[in-house]
């Protein structure tokens, strides 16, 4: 097991080193550079953009630029200073957008899979009928449909129409102004709370294992602790001082989130119910009928369970829609995350934040797939490491 | 039924009282282009503590027969007449919930491929246990049922720290022994065995037939073989029931059946099988194939393929008649199909 670890470890740092170069390459390729947007300002003669050039070390050899951002980010893990946002560091701005972007996401994932592995579960068991043609039909239209419209429609519709929403951005500036707390401050508190309760959840979940050997009252007790633990979670922020800013963040959070989840939702409810329709015909199955399981036990804990594998598999072959999905999402929800980061720094050859930003997601991709590993193995024994 | 129905010891058996009756089972299955005559007028008894065999080739309604005994038929299928009756109560009539709480508790079964009858995702043990929770709820302590798991491993010749591994882990063999153990749990009084050897080397397949031989002497059972392989069926059965395209044929005892098939069909059966110890003959493989259950043939279902048959097979379908001895056939001419020569039983 250990083993296993460290030669995952080596591996993934050889392909993180091989997957920045790449990247820093590819960028250096974009004609012009940051002193080229100042091209149009007749304030700014040639000389001082040649001496910007020179502060920022743009007119040193490719190779030299090279080894000494490589040098940096791996012996100094210093990302360098961004060229927009002068004098910040791109770690810093990165810093401040990764969580809202890492929220959006894993929410509307976890949405997604919650939702459409439910409902692909049930029209698969309950075969025929009016809903799963209902359901088949929007899974295919989510599915395929040209996200960017999607988004702007729901916009519309919640945000305008009905106005349940607000359209786009983070917080509500006007209720902000004054406030006695820093929206980042609130934002990274609501993170901390829902991990520290997950972890808990977590850790309880696998003394109850220890403890309740008993299936059933396995999953009664599991199901008393996370409603105990939401419970908990809502009390916390809810005789919070901050309470009313908290829910602002929410508020504006709940669109994107759906929007994005409901796009990921027709796949997963697809492919499971493709999954679970395929189970269901196993030998197991019919054991398990002749061992007089009631039905509900057949399908969530025996035919659900096998079904599960492949969607797990889908899930983390998504993550690499993070980036691509980010930059739409976030640029129609005007969300300041990662996505929004990285077109702003593209469009002015921003280059060690636009490097940043993919290196940042490099190494997402990386963990999720080191996690989708564990996970298959929790999820399998057939592929448990030995 | 008590712990003490579990307790892995001889149930009180009399041999003369009926366990299962299959009173003229009728099955269709309903598909697009019309309903498949799947078993049509099956009707055979099994007594406390007896074991018998179902034979035939592939679609002849053997299957069909053991899984309507569960009622694990799948959703098209539809039962149109006959009656199946377990100490003298009509499954049919009972309610899914009420059938769903005699499966496994009263009757058991022992998968063909026991490859593919394990989740692989759950523990042997766990998925034992599973069946003993959902018949024994609140009646055994969790050390209880470890207890009893472990003694049913013992029972079929398998360490007890087997229980905590994975169905992977098994071998094929062990996965059947495991099956085996499985069936065991619930002290049901009848087992159906659905082809219990077909994956496994002649090796294993002789050691699993002799344990579950042994295992029903023991606890009292009474098992329904179902198998395609007359040998296997051959050396665990008392009695012997030949089934073709949904009708059982010739029933009657398994030495009886052997030795003077009177069924044209088990006649051809056997004959196309060589003898290994008997003297030499020429096989005499049976021609044609088993008809379409879309349009069975009228008559007799196997008139066109029958030497014997005359014009009264293909209008009249015959009865299944005792010819003597609890010997069962359903021919017009049982009494032309010559005996067997050179096939040692």
């Amino acid at each position: 097991m250990l083993k296993f670890f460290i030669g995952r470890l080596v591996q993934m740092v050889i392909l993180f080193v091989v997957f920045l170069s790449i990247v820093w390459l590819l960028l250096q390729l974009m004609p012009g550079d940051i002193s080229d947007t100042l091209i149009g300002n007749p304030d700014i003669p040639m000389s001082v953009r040649l001496e910007l050039k020179a502060r920022l070390g743009l007119d040193q050899p490719l190779l030299q630029q090279y080894i000494t951002y490589i040098t940096n980010f791996f012996f100094r893990f210093d990302m360098g200073v961004s060229f927009s946002r002068f004098p910040k560091d791109v770690s810093a701005v990165l810093l401040e957008a990764l969580p809202r972007t890492l929220v959006l996401f894993l929410s509307s994932t976890l949405f997604a899979f919650w939702l459409g592995f439910k409902t692909g579960k049930l029209i698969a068991w309950r075969r025929g009928g009016r809903s799963e043609q209902f359901l088949i039909v929007s899974g295919v239209f989510l599915q395929t449909v040209f996200y960017p419209w999607f988004a702007i429609v729901m916009l519309w519709l919640f945000g305008f129409v009905f106005g349940w929403f607000p359209i786009g951005r983070f917080i509500t500036a006007e209720l902000w102004l004054g406030a006695p707390f820093e929206a980042n401050d609130i934002f990274g508190r609501l993170i901390w709370t829902v991990v520290i309760a997950s972890v808990a959840y977590g850790i309880a979940r696998i003394v109850i294992g220890r403890v309740a050997k008993d299936l059933v009252t396995r999953e009664r007790l599991a199901m008393l602790l996370g409603l105990l633990v939401v419970a908990a979670v809502v009390g916390y922020w809810a005789v919070n001082p901050a309470a009313k800013f908290a829910w602002d963040i929410v508020h504006h959070t709940i669109l994107p989130v759906i929007t994005l989840g409901l796009v990921a939702f027709g796949a997963i409810m697809l492919l499971t119910r493709a999954s679970m329709l395929e189970t269901l015909g196993e030998d197991y199955i019919l054991t398990a009928r002749a061992k007089g399981l009631p039905d509900n036990v057949i399908r969530d804990r025996h035919a659900a369970r096998n079904a599960m594998l492949p969607v797990a598999t889908s899930l983390v072959l998504a993550l690499s829609f993070v980036i691509g999905g980010g930059i739409v999402t976030e640029t129609i929800f005007s969300w300041p995350g990662m996505g929004l980061l990285f077109l702003q720094a593209i469009n002015v050859s921003d280059i060690p934040l636009a490097v940043g930003a993919l290196a940042i997601t490099g190494v997402l991709a990386l963990v999720g797939h080191l996690v989708a590993d564990v996970l298959y193995a929790v999820l399998d024994p057939r592929i448990r490491i030995a | 039924m008590t712990l003490s129905q579990l307790s892995l010891e001889a149930r009180q058996v009399d041999p003369s009282l009926p366990l299962l009756e299959v009173d003229q089972l009728v099955m269709h299955y309903k598909i697009k282009a019309g309903s498949v005559s799947a078993v049509d007028n099956v009707t055979f008894t099994l007594h406390q503590g007896e074991a018998i065999g179902l034979v035939g080739e592939s679609g002849c309604g053997k299957t069909s027969v053991a899984l309507s005994l569960l009622r694990l038929l799948p959703q098209n299928a539809q039962h149109i007449s006959g009656e199946i009756r377990l100490n003298g109560e009509n499954l049919l009539w009972l309610s899914a919930e009420e059938m769903r709480q005699r499966r496994w508790k009263d009757i058991a079964m022992v998968f063909q491929g026991a490859m593919n009858s394990w989740n692989p995702v759950y523990r042997v043990g766990d998925q034992i246990r599973e069946a003993l929770d959902t018949h024994y709820r609140g009646v055994m302590t969790y050390a209880e049922q470890r207890a009893h798991m472990e003694k049913l491993f013992a029972a079929v010749g398998l360490p007890a720290d087997m229980l905590d591994r994975y169905p992977h882990e098994f071998s094929g063999g062990m996965r059947q022994r495991a099956v085996i153990a499985m069936a065991l749990s619930c002290g049901p009084q009848l087992i159906i065995a659905d082809e219990p050897t077909t994956a496994l080397d002649v090796i294993v397949q002789d050691q699993i037939l002799k344990e579950l031989k042994r295992i029903q002497a023991d606890l009292g059972m009474s098992i329904v073989y179902i198998s395609h392989d007359i040998a296997v069926i051959a050396e665990v059965t008392d009695s012997l029931g030949v089934m073709y395209a949904g009708n059982l044929v010739e029933y009657g005892p398994t030495a009886d059946v052997f030795a003077r098939p009177r069924h044209p069909y088990a006649y051809l059966l056997l004959r196309s099988t060589p003898s290994i110890t008997g003297p030499r003959r020429k096989l005499a493989p049976l021609q044609g194939e088993p008809p379409d259950l879309l349009n069975p043939p009228t008559g007799c279902r196997f008139h066109p393929r029958c030497p014997f048959a005359t014009e009264r097979c293909a209008v009249e379908n015959p009865p299944l008649e005792d010819i003597g001895g609890g010997h069962k056939v359903a021919c017009w001419h049982w009494d032309q199909v010559p005996e067997l020569e050179g096939l040692q039983r």
